[in-house]
């Protein structure tokens, strides 16, 4: 029996969304272990006995059984529709990540821009809401992220930028095979000020702690997705969770060098989870540790220290990659 | 019809429909909405031409870059006014009957020119091909771009600063 290959990469990419799915709905549970752990307490613990191993799948049919609930003020279409197109670019930017060699949906040639571009396309659904919720808490947040993505995305362009001149290619699994003698992590001075670079734009790009003005429990609820209930915000929270999950695979294979690691090759998607994961955990440890910062602390610290220190380690890579030629470390 | 067909029809469509409500909609908010799916199926357009490196630009300055500083005006002026403003089209009528001109113009210049060669298949990696001339041929005109862009962000500076 011979599909198409259209067919193929359908197949393909249905079982990566939800291998994906799955994988996002126990990242929850496991910041909230981590989180717990940190605070001296024991997390969720009762669903799924000893360790809440079911503690994600109670939380989401809880959500789906929830009331959904639509404000009467609300602008109902962009309101309705807000969830959706937020989770969509979170969800697309697993489009073009390898999790092995030749094991994934597409290894586009310009693979990382694709993330970029992509990932770019998720503050329409978080101004969406914002602003179809129409409540004052929700657009003050939605403002705040615009104000922030703004600010934050050309660092993170420009740390994701250090490695692809590095490898001299935009293709993921082409940096991963020009790290195979050094991860671009521990590459003399530039590796490390990327990575650091990538690791405070990805929290701010996330909106985590301390950077996270837009959900400002304390002030705004929750920020843009306070008047979301049920399934809408059960796909806002996936969202989320997906883009932390995609921008840290994305980190893994751009700093710590994908799938490589010692034994069997068929060890290279656990390595690359692994991997993954720790920088995921790097995040959730800098958000239980750290206090929200003001909004003219952010703006500061993206315009004044950030994006020159990007630009800089981007023109200094050039003249590393210059002087030493194109390819590999 | 190839599936290349039904993607174009669909894509143009979308991109049609929604560049048409941009400027009818009275709803400046609901304008920016569509302006960034006109700005989708643009990159949508250019993914069916087998460019992606001119999809991932799209997405990245217009639909992310550019609907994001729209949508950062609206908010800014809508707290500073203090009330929804309204997008009004005084000129509907004459507008249209530019843009109908425009159309026949475009319409009879394709029918009168000759069917070109069918496409060839994306044979060299268009990628690298732009890098090159970017850096190349067009080094010049993308540096005299650089420094407008420099001379906007300056302009923009002279009129932001606080009066002393």
């Amino acid at each position: 029996m011979t599909l198409p290959p259209a067919a193929w990469h359908a197949i393909e990419a249905f079982i990566v969304l939800n291998a994906l799915l799955v994988l996002v709905a126990y990242v929850t549970l496991l910041e909230r272990k981590f989180a717990a752990r940190m605070q001296s307490r024991i997390g969720p613990y009762y669903v799924g006995r000893p360790h809440g191993w079911l503690q994600p799948i109670a939380d989401a049919l809880k959500l789906m059984m929830k009331e959904d609930i639509v404000p009467t003020a609300s602008d109902r279409w962009v309101y309705n529709l807000a969830p959706i197109v937020f989770l969509l670019p979170c969800l697309l930017i697993f489009a073009t990540i390898p999790f092995a060699p030749d094991l994934g949906v597409a290894d586009l040639n310009i693979g990382v821009l694709f993330f970029l571009a992509v990932s770019s396309l998720e503050i329409v659904g978080l101004f969406m809401g914002g602003w179809g919720s129409n409540n004052k808490y929700a657009l003050l947040s939605a403002m705040r992220a615009v104000n922030q993505i703004i600010s934050y995305d050309l660092p993170f362009i420009f740390a994701a930028l250090v490695p692809v001149l590095l490898a001299g290619s935009m293709q993921m699994s082409a940096i991963v095979a020009a790290q195979q003698g050094l991860w671009f992590v521990a590459y003399p001075v530039v590796g490390q000020l990327a990575f650091l670079a990538f690791l405070v734009a990805t929290l701010a790009a996330e909106n985590r702690v301390p950077f996270d003005i837009l959900e400002a429990e304390s002030e705004l609820v929750a920020g843009f997705r306070v008047e979301y209930s049920g399934m809408k915000f059960a796909l806002i929270q996936l969202g989320e969770y997906a883009h932390m999950l995609g921008t840290s695979f994305l980190g893994a294979l751009l700093f710590l060098g994908g799938w490589l690691g010692p034994g069997p090759a068929a060890l290279g998607p656990v390595w690359f989870l692994t991997k993954a994961i720790l920088i995921f955990l790097v995040v959730t440890w800098v958000r239980w540790s750290f206090v929200r910062i003001r909004v003219d602390q952010i703006l500061a610290i993206s315009w004044k220290l950030l994006l020159p220190a990007t630009l800089a380690l981007l023109l200094a890579t050039g003249l590393v990659v210059a002087m030493r030629g194109p390819g590999g470390a | 019809m190839t599936l290349e067909t039904v993607g174009f029809w669909v894509v143009a469509t979308v991109l049609l429909a929604s560049s048409l409500a941009v400027v009818l909609t009275p709803n400046l908010f609901h304008a920016v909405l569509y302006l960034a799916a006109a700005l989708v199926a643009t990159a949508g357009v250019f993914l069916l031409l087998e460019q992606p490196f001119l999809f991932a630009v799209q997405l990245l300055l217009y639909a992310g870059g550019v609907v994001t500083i729209v949508v950062f005006a609206i908010m800014l002026t809508e707290r500073l006014v203090g009330e929804r403003i309204a997008q009004t089209s005084r000129h509907v009528v004459n507008g249209a009957i530019v843009a109908a001109a425009v159309f026949v113009g475009i319409v009879g210049f394709l029918i009168g020119a000759p069917l070109g060669a069918p496409r060839p298949a994306g044979t060299v990696d268009t990628t690298a091909a732009i890098g090159r001339a970017l850096v190349g041929p067009f080094a010049v005109t993308l540096e005299l771009l650089g420094v407008l862009l420099v001379v906007a962000l300056l302009g923009a500076l002279y009129f932001a600063r606080s009066e002393e």
